[in-house]
């Protein structure tokens, strides 16, 4: 790649799709997707999770190919087989995931890959000196005054992100996508990037952003691209809609589904109350009871703290302050396996990494957590375990062919009822569920739903965690929800629709 | 034993080709014994093998303990400097207490002496990496370097081979004909094997190598488990420094150079993976026969040190190989 070739003129930056298509085996991804974003202009791109989003952007980024259909840039048709051929299409992305090197200083990581050279003593070294020169003038140029030469773990997340987009500036795209740039940002440190996408507003880059925060829609944006169940639904001019447009766009007529009648639950006593919980940075002063037979669903968009609040009741992590009382009893500052003890249960948002030992059987993954029960006197055999294993299997309708082969070789869904009968088999009389229909086809998610439903009406106290509010108010008795951190409101499921719950989520108690 | 899942998984191939991928160590080990007893002069005699048993007991009961520390996820490089801090502590207690105790009880005294400091200090290893993330790669390679020069501090550099009458027994004697470590060998083996299987804290051993925080979500104290593998195998070296000690007769601080890394190797031929997770005893006693039987046979067919060690290392590499293969095509 060659430094700071302008590929960049007024009439650039048109984007069209017509009539993509994407499959993945029989799952369509994204279907018949036809839509012409217009040159220069910030357009938001809005759906729920497992909407075709994503693919989207695996699609202009080259990661992946259409299964049909064309993409054209800039009027030509254009087939990205790699990264690389975007690239050169014009179209730089800006990932959610930083990909800086934090070790390294600002100016080098903006031209990581390209460092220029000169020729000292018939030595091609590197040219420090105009390294620096050049990045100084293109943080100038984008309004920052930021060192080329300090490190890059000296800036700030915010900081980190918009050296981020100088350094996808740098290629001189006439396409920017920017993918949940805000994510992790503070408040002010958004403002600064919003002052950035401003800056290339006027000079012509058309940008794609893609964001969870309907606030910074109205803010930033021009227009809005609507895409569901991998459909184009529509694009609205954010002068001429409402939140309510976008998010009964987003969601359709979500019918509600069948669940079994809410039973009435005796709030006495409570078997968990967690009172002030806090751990800095993640989440604050938390407080709420949990009932024997209750479902209390989290509601939550993605860093709004409500799986690490989990993991930190459960002793995965340490708090700051707050206490955790169990049954009456204090279990503040407990480790996983006194929680296990005390009959608590964690299934984990992500069981292929942190679920399941994925090279075990089947078998071992089913009492991980209950051989101290399982065994008498330390000592243990398949005999022992085997009724274990076979109950889960056929409670839970595992499909597993063989219990003795690795986890490994099971279904999603599959691979999550086992996570579940995992901690089925220690007995628990409270169950955290962190994202159980995650990544899990219909089927398996309504034989979930089935079991926490069962298991709630034989007093099985659990907090339910979904990214899919729709779930959530499906699932849960009471709902409490969470913002940057803080519970922020508690409301009921049967007197709640979902764009009420969304708002909350997205705009906290403002809204 | 995962033999079983193995068996299920290839079920529709042929006969002989699935038990060449379910036991490749093991034919390979027959093929090697056939050929030595054939070719090598004076191997194929009952008196000869059981010398190489007695030699490979040593190592081997250490290899069991390790097996269970590299299942674990962790590495002790500290061993063979073990061997002869154990070898030199019990005779440092037997040469002093000789007099005040009588000489087997200064060795038991001694031996107990050796076999708590060999349990600490693996324990320690396995809670330093908790308590100050520090990996037992380094801490025991410190070790490595350390109780080396602590055993020849205790010996002031001179073997100490002060024993009472009998002592010898315990690593060059033979009990109805077999050596007596071999028993200590057998005995380990059958002990570690129960303990690896029959056992929830053997199965929290893999869970733990296999994939750390979700055994440590599923309630399992990890570094309880690591810490105790760990401390089971300082355990374990300190046996076989004993048994090491007393066929030499001396304990010195030079004993036993290099015998981790044949330690090692023989759990990596025995197909256990150092990414942990995987692994069985039985496969480090394949691994621990391989060694002792190429070794000894190269000896007796004249093959130069120099080029003993060139053949070790590249055993060492074809059975990660293998297995690797071996985990592709199964």
């Amino acid at each position: 790649m060659t430094y700071s070739q302008p590929r960049t003129d007024a009439a650039q930056g048109r984007l069209e799709f017509l009539s993509v298509t994407k499959r993945y085996g029989p799952t369509v991804a994204l279907s018949e997707f036809t839509h012409d974003f217009a040159p220069g202009r910030v357009h938001a791109l809005m759906g729920k999770n497992g909407s075709g989003k994503s693919t989207l952007i695996k699609l202009l980024a080259g990661v992946t190919e259409p299964t049909s259909g064309t993409i054209s840039v800039n009027g030509r048709d254009q087939t990205f087989t790699s990264p690389h051929d975007a690239f050169d299409a014009g179209i730089v992305t800006v990932h959610q995931e930083l990909s800086l090197v934090p070790e390294l200083s600002v100016g080098e990581n903006i031209f990581l890959g390209r460092l220029p050279h000169v020729r000292r003593a018939g030595l091609r070294v590197v040219d420090w000196k105009g390294l620096h020169r050049r990045a100084t003038e293109l943080l100038s140029d984008m309004g920052l005054s930021i060192d080329s030469r300090q490190p890059v773990s000296a800036l700030s997340v915010g900081q980190q992100q918009v050296v981020e987009i100088v350094k996808a500036m740098s290629f001189n795209p006439s396409i920017l996508l920017l993918d949940e740039p805000t994510s992790a940002l503070a408040s002010k440190e958004v403002k600064q990037l919003f002052a950035l996408i401003e800056r290339l507003r006027v000079r012509g880059v058309t940008m794609i952003y893609i964001t969870h925060r309907m606030s910074e829609l109205f803010e930033i944006a021009d227009t809005c691209t609507v895409i569901r169940d991998g459909h184009y639904i529509g694009a609205v001019e954010m002068r001429a809609t409402s939140p309510s447009e976008i998010v009964g766009m987003m969601f359709g007529d979500a019918a509600r589904t069948t669940r079994p009648p809410r039973q009435t639950i005796d709030r006495v006593k409570p078997l968990l109350e967690v009172r002030g919980l806090t751990r800095a940075g993640h989440f604050n002063d938390v407080s709420f009871d949990l009932y024997r037979g209750e479902i209390l669903g989290i509601a939550g968009l993605l860093g709004s703290g409500r799986t690490e609040l989990m993991r930190a009741i459960f002793g995965a992590d340490r708090t700051d302050a707050g206490t955790v009382h169990f049954a009456g009893r204090s279990m503040t500052g407990a480790t996983p396996s006194q929680m296990r003890a005390a009959g608590l249960g964690y299934t984990p948002e992500n069981r292929k990494e942190v679920g399941l030992v994925q090279s075990l059987p089947t078998a071992d993954n089913l009492c991980m957590a209950s051989l101290g029960p399982i065994a008498r006197n330390g000592l243990i055999s398949r005999r022992r375990e085997q009724p274990h294993i076979d109950r889960q299997i056929a409670d839970l309708h595992i499909k597993c062919g063989d219990p003795e082969l690795p986890v490994s070789s099971l279904s999603g869904g599959n691979q999550q009822k086992v996570v579940i009968g995992k901690w089925l088999n220690t007995a628990p009389s409270v169950m955290f569920f962190d994202e159980p229909s995650r990544g899990v086809d219909v089927q398996a998610k309504r034989q979930i739903f089935d079991i926490i439903w069962q298991k709630a009406s034989d007093g099985l106290a659990s907090i339910f965690v979904s990214t899919e509010l729709e779930e959530v108010l499906e699932v849960a008795d009471r709902i409490l929800v969470m913002h940057h951190g803080n519970v922020v409101a508690e409301v009921d499921p049967t007197r709640t629709d979902l764009t009420q719950l969304y708002g909350l989520c997205m705009e906290g108690a403002s809204q | 034993m995962t033999l079983v899942s193995q068996t299920i998984e290839t079920r529709e191939q042929n006969l002989p080709l699935r038990f060449l991928k379910t036991y490749p160590m093991e034919i390979i080990l027959a093929g090697l014994v056939l050929f030595l007893i054939l070719m090598a002069p004076g191997f194929a005699s009952t008196a000869h093998i059981l010398n190489v048993l007695r030699t490979v007991a040593m190592l081997g009961i250490i290899a069991f303990g390790m097996t269970a520390v590299i299942i674990s996820g962790e590495i002790d490089l500290s061993v063979g400097a073990g061997v002869a801090l154990a070898g030199c502590i019990v005779a440092w207690f037997t040469d002093a207490y000789t007099d005040a105790i009588g000489g087997w009880n200064a060795v038991i005294l001694g031996f107990a002496v050796a076999l708590t400091v060999g349990f600490s200090l693996g324990y320690l290893t396995g809670r330093f990496r908790q308590w100050f993330n520090v990996p037992t790669f380094i801490t025991t390679l410190a070790l490595f370097a350390a109780l080396r020069g602590v055993a020849n501090l205790i010996t002031g550099g001179f073997p100490l081979s002060t024993f009472p009458a009998g002592f010898d027994f315990l690593g060059g004697g033979y009990l109805f004909g077999i050596p007596f470590p071999v028993y200590i060998f057998a005995l380990t083996f059958a002990a570690m094997h129960f303990l690896m299987k029959y056992t929830s804290f053997g199965r929290e051993v893999y869970a733990v190598g296999g994939n750390m925080e979700a055994a440590r979500l599923s309630g399992i104290d990890i570094w309880k488990v690591k810490a105790l593998t760990l401390g089971l195998t300082g355990a374990l070296t300190a046996i076989s420094g004993t048994l090491i000690a007393s066929q030499i007769g001396a304990g010195t601080g030079t004993t036993a150079t290099g015998m981790e890394l044949d330690v090692i190797a023989a759990v990596i031929i025995g197909g256990t993976s150092l990414f942990g997770g995987k692994g069985r005893i039985w496969g480090t006693l394949i691994g621990v026969l391989f060694l002792g039987c190429i070794s000894n046979g190269m000896t007796l067919m004249n093959v130069s040190e120099y080029w003993q060690y060139v053949v070790r290392g590249g055993i060492i590499l074809g059975a990660v190989l293998l297995n690797q293969v071996l985990e592709r095509v199964r």
